[in-house]
């Protein structure tokens, strides 16, 4: 038994010494990449409460199921609380970058201007790039690594990315936080043009659960440095395991 | 070198008393001519370094621009009455004159330039909302007119506007919308009434065209009246019967309007009610002080005349201070204003010392020149010493690079020499006179009198004696304590809330909040100074897209760039050919009603999408306005603007359609003549423009340019806030001056100042007492219950929920001066008695530090009923501090002392 015990030792620390030795040799683009295979899912559907702040600084919360396809190229969200918001729809194609409303009070769909993709949405620190932002992080970021830190308790990989120049992104860079146990980005600090020496909004990543053996963040806070406000998404509910038809992300479909 | 002055003093006080006297009753005579003369200034400019950027901004800001002065009046009530009110009182603060026959009032904004825009309001809209918007100008008749409306609603969705700010599209969103109400409510009436008003046609078109002409908030129940005076904020001598005239307009109208409430705010007025209620403050607790002085020095002589003769130097030293002040430095800040409450604290003790030796001397029956001295030899080195030892940690504050603490430095530091130099000049001549007066009136009668007071403090003496029993316990008990409130000392927290400084309740101060509330932007606004049109335009363009900016104000809202009114010219050319090919009127029969209605319908549905975007957004002043013209979705069945048309409209078709035809036969040709003048002004330059704007963004030689950013939140409640809004501003130029940029450059500054101050200071007392003492090691004895006393101070200071202040962070450095005084005078007695006479020492001088203590502590606790609560902050701290370290002094100088006795 002892022998056998030594044995496994050995094959552990090689084990281990190699994922190390693995780790170590991983650039940006490829942990990158490892990210985007996590958070951009083939498909998922979502209910998440979201409490925004009004101009007034009253907080308003809101719930709303959202459906992803084609790992996040086109999303569509469905408002169902409270109730004067029920019903209100938003379908964001193309990365984002096509993006409609449905309002049942006039059963119309209108089509919201091109730079809405970079405003806030609907209130909140997320904007509509950040939620419907498909693989732009390998597509339109170069990623380089940074030294490794510890975040918390965690062993995190630090990546840099930069705006590639081809790119419309809102954000000129993005450093991330990415936990080494399973490549989920703990903390993300985005940096806007006019801002390049500070994080114009971080987002914090908690409560992450393991759905469908995909790790999830449960709770999403988006801390906006500069207008010193905060939006807070918890999911209510997670599925990656629906089959999605392309006709759900239609204006037609929209209007249902 | 010192006693020959004793006794060459001693012996001019014994021998000529009243020569004595009547040289000091001139000096005093000269003192005060130039204690008038002193002037105070509340500006907290002034306390910055005067190479500081931000303040040689200001001060050009301030030569340039009276706006920048101006004061602002904020009117409450229903809407109509508080517009009533304003045409009312506005005629009324016009008239106001000084005693000279000049306005205290250069010019009142209160209406927006509504001519200016009447002539030229097409060219005033960015080319990217006017490509968006320009539909709506093309036509006037009300089928038309309503369907572009829609037109341009749905364009919104799709438009490109980016170069408009969050803040300016919900504005914008918000003025829109309130012309609409408005025509909504007159076309709702001409139904109704089956006619309208030629005046209710017209206003619909304005507010329709021009806009709200009054600066109202959001609910309406609020409007500012800007009030630009004659004088600017430094000249306090305008100022301050300048803002109480026009307080004093306001009340009269008041009176006349029940419902309205009105007040003065802007920095103007805080100034002018900072200097009211600081003099106020002063003039009171200072008389409290010495009230109670008096009162607790009757009490510890047992006699009156002595406490009369020592308030009596007291006030004489004072003078001599404030004269001094005026040579040194020539004005008053906020911050050395607080000089002679001060000085009735700390120049008192002078005065106790002299007075409590003199008289145990006296007690003894010692001769009058023989006790004044040995009172001079027992207690006039402790008094120089520490007189000069406070001074001298005074005086370090000049190396402080802010104003503010630089000249407080040097005026407490000369005042009190100033104080001191009294003492010694002026009390003992009058404490000769009183005794020998006591002698004309028999000699046994005073050495009964006298030899029945023992004025020392035997219980002090006594307790020092049962400290020394167990000195080592003792020593670690004072550990023990100071390590616990040095652990809660650190996390003691600076108050940066400006406000938080200023009377409780004071109308200025609470109508920030007022106008933060009810118009979303705040009035500690920050200014660049441009050097021409185009820098400007550059830095309000840049300014305007900073998160934590609500609006910015310059010249160029008025005269965009030539790029930009060309372009704008172009679409301001199709609108008017535009408005020329449409047909004034599209209703002629009943049966065009249908198309007006659809347009209706369709413009209702598009408000309830912006109404749905607007709660989504979380936009609650637009979700508002579109409530009030559509209704609440969660209630369908309220009523409302288009429910209310709708339903007059079924109600009596003929008669409605009578009322549209007339509304449209008004509305119509005046619509046509608006937009044409509005669009046929041209170009805009310098020359187009009135004089009551040019006067507010431009100097008279009209080569300086005034840009006013005004913060989306309160600077004050927000630390990270305020450091947003000035970084912010730091990044479109370092030229942003202001009170957000000064103040937060003061508290940076006053931190760095206030711990180089304590360092210098530290170093220098030590200096002091050791050349003093000769000895390293009595100077560090003498220090260390300073040192502790500090810590003990800042300890119960976080204990009771204190904060530290730009005001009372000057206590830090000020108690190293002051409580050193305790351990000086223990020490020198100490040494002077023999070393085993510690009983003796604290009944004697231990009773003098304690009285002086109290007395230090009653002056500036008096400053804790200031109503100014900076110096109520300030007092408290004081009075904490000087306690501390009296304790201290006793807790550890009597068993330090007791071992050092027996090692000795």
């Amino acid at each position: 038994m002892k022998k056998y015990s030594f044995l496994i030792i050995i094959i552990a620390l090689f084990v281990l010494g190699s994922s190390s030795a693995y780790a170590q040799d991983l650039s940006g683009k490829e942990i990158i990449r490892e990210v985007n295979e996590i958070l951009n899912q083939e498909s998922g559907f979502t209910t998440t409460r979201m409490v925004i702040q009004t101009s007034s600084g009253q907080l308003r919360t809101f719930e709303f199921d959202s459906w992803a396809k084609d790992r996040g190229e086109k999303t569509l969200i469905r408002y169902t609380e409270p109730s004067r918001t029920r019903g209100q729809s938003i379908l964001m194609l193309n990365n984002a970058d096509d993006i409609w409303m449905y309002f049942p009070r006039t059963k119309r769909v209108r089509k919201l201007a091109t730079h809405a993709k970079r405003q806030k949405m609907q209130g909140s620190d997320f904007s509509y790039e950040d939620m419907g932002s498909g693989d732009t992080f390998i597509t339109d970021f170069d990623a380089s690594r940074l030294e490794d830190e510890v975040t918390g308790e965690e062993a995190c990989y630090m990546v840099r990315l930069d705006r590639a120049p081809s790119s419309d992104s809102s954000y000129l860079k993005i450093v991330m936080w990415i936990r080494k146990s399973d490549f989920f980005p703990l903390v993300i600090e985005y940096f806007e043009d006019d801002y390049p020496d500070i994080p114009s909004k971080i987002l914090l990543m908690e409560d992450i659960r393991i759905i469908q053996k995909i790790p999830t963040a449960m709770k999403m806070t988006m801390k906006n440095e500069l207008d010193l406000t905060e939006t807070l998404m918890e999911l209510i509910q997670v599925d990656y395991s629906l089959e999605l038809s392309d006709e759900m992300f239609t204006e037609r479909a929209l209007r249902k | 070198m010192r006693n020959k002055i004793f006794i060459l003093l001693s012996e001019w006080h014994s021998r000529h008393p009243l020569k004595m006297l009547c040289l000091i009753g001139i000096l005093t005579i000269c003192s005060l001519f130039l204690a008038a003369r002193l002037e105070q200034s509340m500006g907290w400019s002034d306390l910055l370094p005067s190479d500081d950027p931000r303040t040689v901004e200001f001060d050009r800001v301030i030569r340039n621009f009276v706006s920048s002065s101006s004061v602002i009046l904020v009117v409450q009530g229903k809407g109509q009455d508080i517009q009533e009110f304003a045409e009312t009182l506005v005629p009324r603060i016009r008239e106001l004159q000084d005693e000279e026959g000049k306005p205290y009032v250069q010019r009142i904004n209160y209406k927006r330039e509504v001519e200016f825009m009447r002539n030229n309001g097409l060219m005033m809209i960015k080319s990217d909302y006017l490509e968006n918007i320009s539909d709506i100008f093309q036509a006037s008749n009300f089928p038309m007119l309503i369907r572009n409306l829609n037109n341009s609603l749905e364009k919104e969705y799709i438009g490109k506007e980016e170069s408009l700010s969050t803040r300016e599209k919900e504005d914008r969103a918000v003025n829109f919308l309130d012309g609409i109400s408005f025509f909504l409510e007159a076309l709702s009436k001409a139904v109704r009434d089956g006619r309208i008003s030629e005046k209710l046609s017209r206003e619909a078109v304005d507010r329709i065209l021009v806009g709200e002409p009054y600066i109202l908030s959001y609910d309406k129940q609020a409007l500012i009246i800007d009030v630009v005076p004659n004088f600017t904020m430094v000249e306090m001598d305008r100022l301050v019967p300048g803002i109480g005239a026009i307080q004093k307009a306001v009340d009269i109208t008041l009176t006349r309007f029940p419902g309205i409430t009105a007040g003065l705010t802007g920095m103007p007025v805080i100034q002018h009610d900072e200097m009211i209620y600081t003099t106020k403050s002063l003039g009171y607790t200072s008389i409290i002080a010495i009230i109670a002085i008096f009162i607790l020095l009757a009490f510890a002589f047992r006699m009156t005349v002595a406490p009369a003769l020592a308030i009596a130097n007291l006030v004489v030293g004072v003078i001599w201070a404030m004269g001094a002040a005026f040579l040194v430095v020539g004005n008053l800040n906020i911050m050395t204003s607080m000089t002679g409450v001060v000085l009735l604290g700390l120049g008192i003790d002078f005065s106790i010392h002299l007075i409590s030796a003199f008289t145990e001397e006296r007690c003894l029956g010692i001769s009058i020149e023989r006790s004044l001295l040995n009172s001079f030899t027992k207690c006039g080195n402790g008094i120089i010493t520490g007189g000069f030892t406070t001074s001298a940690a005074f005086l370090t504050l000049s190396i402080s690079s802010t104003r503010g603490m630089r000249e407080m430095g040097i005026v407490m530091g000369c005042g009190l020499i100033s104080v001191m130099i009294v003492t010694f000049l002026f009390l003992p001549s009058l404490l000769v006179l009183r005794e020998k007066w006591l002698e004309r009136k028999g000699q046994k009668q005073v050495s009964t009198i006298t030899k029945s007071r023992d004025i020392s403090l035997r219980p002090l003496g006594n307790f020092s004696s049962y400290l020394n029993l167990y000195p080592k316990r003792i020593l670690v008990f004072v550990t023990l304590i100071t390590t616990l409130l040095a652990y809660v000392g650190v996390k003691i927290t600076f108050d940066q809330n400006y406000m938080n400084l200023e009377p409780k309740g004071l109308t200025s101060v609470e109508l920030y909040d007022t106008i933060l509330d009810k118009f979303d932007f705040s009035i500690d606004y920050s200014m660049f100074l441009a050097d021409s049109l185009e820098e400007s335009s550059f830095l309000a363009e840049k300014a305007k897209f900073l998160p934590s900016v609500a609006m910015v104000e310059d010249i160029s809202l008025y005269i965009p760039s030539k790029e930009e009114q060309q372009k704008r010219i172009n679409y301001v050319q199709e609108i008017i050919m535009e408005m020329k090919r449409s047909p004034p009127y599209g209703l002629k029969e009943p049966k065009d009603m249908e198309s007006l209605v659809q347009e209706l319908n369709r413009l209702k549905m598009n408000i309830m999408e912006m109404q749905d975007l607007a709660y989504l957004g979380g936009q609650d002043r637009v979700d508002a306005k579109c409530s009030e013209i559509v209704g609440y979705p969660d209630d369908p069945q309220e009523k409302n603007l288009f429910s209310s048309f709708f339903t007059d409209l079924k109600s009596d078709e003929a008669k409605g359609f009578q009322g549209l035809l007339d509304f449209e036969r008004q509305f119509s040709p005046y619509f046509r003549d608006s937009v044409h003048k509005m669009g046929s002004g041209g170009t805009i330059g310098m020359t187009e423009l009135p004089e009551s704007i040019l006067n507010r963004y431009s100097n008279i030689k009209r080569d300086r340019f005034l840009v006013t950013v005004y913060p989306i939140g309160d600077i004050w409640k927000d630390a990270r806030f305020l450091n947003r809004f000035v970084d912010d501003l730091e990044r479109v130029s370092h030229k942003a001056t202001g009170m957000p940029p000064i103040f937060r450059a003061l508290m940076k500054i006053m931190g760095k100042d206030g711990r180089n101050a304590v360092i210098l200071t530290i170093f220098v007392v030590f200096i002091l007492l050791w050349s003093d003492f000769r000895k390293v090691r009595y100077a560090l004895i003498a220090m260390i219950p300073l040192a502790t006393g500090l810590v003990w101070m800042v300890g119960i200071m976080y204990l009771l929920g204190m904060k530290l202040t730009v005001i009372n962070i000057m206590v830090l450095p000020l108690i190293l001066g002051i409580g050193i005084d305790d351990g000086v005078y223990v020490l020198h007695r100490w040494l002077m008695e023999g070393k085993r006479s510690l009983s003796q020492v604290f009944s004697s001088t231990g009773k003098a530090i304690l009285l002086t203590s109290l007395t230090d502590m009653l002056a500036f606790g008096s400053l804790v009923f200031s109503i100014y609560r900076g110096f109520a902050g300030f007092g408290g701290a004081m009075f904490i501090g000087v306690a501390t370290c009296f304790v201290t002094t006793v807790l550890i100088l009597s068993p330090m002392l007791g071992i050092m006795s027996e090692h000795d």
